[in-house]
């Protein structure tokens, strides 16, 4: 249980961090010298420090959105297995509560763009939801999928079933649950190509249209929130694609050991985002259902392919 | 418990009574009109506790009332088994709410006439649900079935009878008709092999019947009850008919009455025809995962609430098609563990979508008491002026878009869960046909989280739009009594789904043996752990410190914004519906004059109405052949009555070839 509450402590605290270190890489990339990779911290200690701006049109859910969002956000952390193969909280089927907790802090925060009462909450909240329409089919499905071919009732247990096969056992339906997850997880963070998280102009923006009218401690929990979300969502698919290495007992060595894989992995995921982030541009708005067709067709081939293996002796 | 139930029925055949009385005595009847209120709901009350006990007793309980039956033959039966007593419940218990809300709305909407009529049908209306539900032979149940559409077609009648809306009930009340000629003849098909129509003897013919005659009792029931639960295409009534109501009518039709037609569907396909044919599951499938993404495609696209709450209604029903498919698959396939599990999924769903569905609509005629308008765009703000409305209607909205902590996750988690039998059943199809329907499950969700936030942030969040039509007084006491009742339920469900879920159980049990209860009680203790999770995180950040300012709204440098300046429910939509455009096939129209300077125009009109392909493919030809059918029908009535006694003189020849050589 102490190592499970310290990898949901690990993932709600370094997620600043993964942006930071990001942030950076993709300065060196672009051959700038960037920002410290501590920046995100000392934005969020500022912000909890400034007064709360709230437009005078707004009622109390504009202020209770991004704190109930965050909340629902630190829920959903609590499932994500990172170091040992169970998060804090598991039980069966958890994966679908996973994905509707992380749509109803997205419904706060839609909520929450409507009250400050000017285009620009409503364009972002409009977008989102239409990202979000076409995310979740994939989502469920590529997660139906893992689950079928593990015979697995509950996330920690399909982290469990891959762990132990070996790396060049695993099928063609991770290979298609891979692609559509990463896709999905591109969306639902809110990066490149799907959203650009760095953009200055209104227009262009989905999240920050948002979450424009935000400021103080209100914008510090939205930051926060997005901040872990990215982070879970690099555990979570580390976990269900490359769980080697967990932490199967609870001796030191296990422990440090399976935790410097997990480091590795999630630096390899950072270097990725970096490139793929410095490396393309972000889609036209309405080319991201198409984004989204290839990310479902994907998933649904998954599903048709665990039938098929299953029907191999 | 016979006291009960004649209490029920005694109760509400006093409250019309009264309600008359109140009639004769002019305008002096508010008195009577409110004791045919507490009549109506104390009958309910006894409904409620004799559903309870028929659960409790288990065993089903008996009621002979063929004293009230014109003939000796056709039998008043009454029978409660969980079933049954399950969906009296949603019947009695759901319904307590609309009726002592409509109290004050009906004063202060209608004049004392009309709110004496009301009294008089509503009751009726209640009473003939609960005869559907708890009927146990074929004539008791018609009885039920029958009333019920005419006295909602009298009920809508009293909202006003303009051209449009008799029109709108005409169409309500053939579809209705439609439909019974189709679950006539399903019950007429049993008749050769039972010995008398109660639902005992229907049961043990259905054992011997042939598996031909068994597949036609099927689809004529599946397109029968289909037509009143409002599957797509058979819904075209429902989203006209249900929103024209009385707002505490729509409640109850939309929330309570569509679940009569899937208690009897669930009664004839598991109790009747034990499991229905193979094949049924696909059918029902195809049907539930049709309604539920194009009804909520639908209700997007609406910006009247009562409409959109209405096309919501046939998303809801398509979940509930989907579980009760995905349950007769892995029946007939070998996973009754699975079977359960998404039958246990039908179930809670019928419940939820009773209460967040009253909640809503009398959540909208609150807002109408208030605004006089439901049109979404014509509405904002509201969650200020109207704090506690608002808050329970977002209860409400939270509800139906499935989100967890609430009541609406409970029914689709289960259903996911269902869904996993995949990886169980034998056959190939149904391997890949359950998984994919997860997809589809997950698509509705999105949709309708998407619609419900658009629907709620344009009218209760931002700058209001209603200065013209607001008025200062909010809904009293007794109208948002029954919103709160029905709000705590959605939340007591969602958290602790036990208390729904183990009654239940007995219900499937019945219904679909073979399963386990463990891996639904797994969800209690799960949503527990997270509601934990949840409101410590939420208090912590509560307690971080922060100083609020009031400040204008960046309005990119314009110094003053106005409400018209906000995202509408149209424009928060519209990504939505290009992604989706293929399925709604909008006719536009676009009119600017003069025609040969399109950037500077003097004056532009536009207009986009939504064409429903399929109603134009499906409906058209059948009207185009009933038309063309009566056409040359017309030649036979000639007027003379020379040419009538020549008909009758050959119908008598006829018969007596007929017997002849028969």
């Amino acid at each position: 249980m102490g190592l499970r509450l310290a990898q949901f402590a690990f993932l709600v605290l370094s997620a600043p961090l993964v942006q930071g270190i990001i942030a950076r890489l993709k300065a060196k990339l672009q051959r700038r010298r960037g920002a410290s990779i501590w920046r995100p911290y000392a934005d969020l200690g500022k912000l909890f420090r400034k007064e709360d701006l709230a437009p005078a049109s707004a009622s109390w859910l504009f202020r209770a959105a991004p704190r109930m969002g965050f909340a629902l956000m630190l829920a959903a952390a609590a499932f994500v297995p990172v170091v040992a193969s169970t998060g804090v909280l598991a039980f069966n089927a958890d994966y679908f509560l996973l994905v509707y907790l992380l749509a109803f802090a997205r419904f706060q925060m839609v909520l929450g763009a409507f009250d400050s009462g000017s285009s620009f909450g409503g364009m972002g909240g409009s977008r989102e939801a239409m990202v979000s329409v076409l995310a979740e089919a994939p989502l469920v499905l590529s997660l139906m999928a893992l689950a079928l071919t593990a015979k697995a009732g509950s996330l920690g247990a399909i982290v469990a079933w891959t762990g132990a096969q070996s790396f060049f056992n695993i099928s063609v339906v991770h290979v298609l649950a891979l692609t559509a997850l990463l896709f999905v997880a591109i969306a639902e963070a809110g990066r490149m190509p799907v959203d650009n998280p760095a953009t200055h102009l209104e227009l262009t923006m989905l999240h920050e249209a948002m979450v424009l009218e935000y400021s103080g401690p209100s914008l510090a929990f939205v930051e926060w929130a997005q901040a872990i979300k990215l982070n879970l969502l690099i555990a979570l698919l580390v976990a269900l694609f490359a769980p080697w290495g967990m932490a199967t007992s609870l001796t030191v060595g296990t422990v440090a050991l399976s935790l410097a894989l997990y480091l590795a992995k999630l630096a390899v995921a950072m270097v990725a985002i970096a490139v793929l982030e410095s490396s393309v541009a972000k889609l036209r708005m309405y080319a991201v259902p198409e984004f989204f067709g290839i990310a479902t067709a994907l998933s649904i081939l998954a599903i048709v392919f665990t039938v098929i293996m299953r029907r191999q002796p | 418990m016979l006291i009960a139930f004649s209490g029920l029925f005694s109760l509400l055949i006093a409250a019309p009574l009264l309600a008359g009385w109140s009639h004769i005595a002019g305008s002096a009847g508010k008195a009577l009109r409110l004791s045919a209120a507490c009549s109506t709901v104390l009958a309910l009350a006894s409904g409620t506790v004799l559903a309870i006990s028929a659960w409790v007793y288990g065993t089903p309980v008996n009621f002979d009332l063929s004293f009230f039956s014109p003939l000796p033959d056709l039998r008043f039966l009454f029978s409660l088994d969980r079933l049954s007593g399950f969906f009296l419940f949603i019947v009695c218990a759901v319904s307590i709410p609309a009726v002592v809300y409509s109290f004050r709305y009906i004063e202060h909407h209608y004049e004392p006439a009309r709110a004496a009529w009301y009294w008089v049908l509503l009751p009726l209306f209640l009473l003939s649900m609960a005869m559907v539900v708890s009927s146990a032979t074929v004539f008791a149940f018609f009885a039920g079935w029958e009333l019920m559409t005419v006295l909602s077609a009298g009920l809508i009648f009293l909202e006003g009878d303009a051209e449009e809306r008799r029109r709108d009930i005409f169409l309500y009340l053939l579809t209705m008709h439609a439909g019974a000629a189709l679950v006539v003849s399903a019950f007429l098909l049993f008749a050769p092999h039972a010995p008398s129509l109660t639902f005992a003897a229907i049961r043990a013919a259905a054992q011997t019947m042939p598996g031909a005659e068994k597949a036609a009792i099927f689809l004529l029931a599946f397109f029968g009850f289909g037509t009143k639960a409002g599957i797509i295409p058979l819904h075209v009534w429902l989203p006209r008919a249900h929103p024209i109501a009385p707002t505490p009518v729509s409640a109850l039709m939309s929330g309570i009455m569509l679940k009569t037609a899937v208690y009897v569907f669930l009664r004839f396909v598991f109790d009747f025809l034990s499991g229905g044919p193979d094949w049924g599951g696909y059918l029902v499938l195809a049907a539930g995962a049709t309604s539920a993404v194009l009804g909520i495609l639908y209700a997007m696209l609406e910006t009247d609430l009562k409409r959109l709450l209405a096309y919501s209604s046939v998303e809801n029903i398509g979940i509930i098609y989907l579980a009760i498919g995905a349950a007769m698959l892995c029946r007939a396939n070998g996973a009754p563990a699975f079977a359960a599990l998404a039958l246990t999924a039908a179930l809670v769903h019928s419940l939820n979508h009773a209460i967040f569905k009253n909640l809503l609509f009398l959540g909208a005629g609150a807002i109408a008491y208030r605004t006089h308008s439901l049109k979404l765009n014509q509405l904002g703000g509201l969650l200020k002026t109207m704090p506690m409305t608002g808050l329970f209607v977002l209860v409400g909205c939270v509800s139906i878009a499935g989100l967890p902590l609430f009541n609406g996750f409970i029914g689709e988690w289960l259903a996911f869960q269902g869904f996993l039998a995949g990886g169980q059943v034998s056959q190939t199809l149904p391997q890949l046909l359950l998984p994919l329907m997860a997809g589809v499950l997950a698509l509705t969700g999105a949709l309708a989280a998407a619609c419900f936030a658009n629907t709620f942030g344009t009218a209760f969040l931002g700058r209001p739009r209603q200065a013209e039509t607001d008025s200062p007084e909010n809904p009293p006491f007794s109208m948002l009594l029954p919103l709160g009742v029905l709000a705590g339920a959605c939340l007591v469900i969602g958290v602790m789904p036990m208390l729904v879920l183990r009654p239940l159980w007995e219900v499937t049990v019945m219904l679909a043996p073979g399963g386990d209860f463990a891996g639904i009680a797994a969800i209690a203790t799960g949503i527990q752990k997270v509601a934990v999770v949840v409101l410590a995180g939420a208090a912590a950040v509560w307690l971080v410190r922060a100083v609020v300012r009031l400040a204008p709204t960046w309005g990119c440098g314009m110094a003053q914004l106005t409400a018209r300046m906000q995202y509408t429910a149209t424009s928060f939509s519209k990504p939505i519906r290009i992604v989706f455009s293929p399925v709604y096939r909008a006719d536009r129209k676009l009119d600017t004059t003069p025609a040969d300077s399109p950037y500077f125009p003097k004056t532009i009109s536009y207009r986009s109405t939504r064409t429903l392909s399929y109603e134009r493919l499906l409906y058209r030809p059948v009207v185009d052949a009933i038309m063309a059918t009566a056409q040359q029908l017309r030649r036979l009535q000639t007027g003379n009555i020379q040419w009538y006694l020549l008909y009758i003189f050959l119908a008598l020849v006829f018969m007596l070839v007929l017997m002849r050589f028969r």
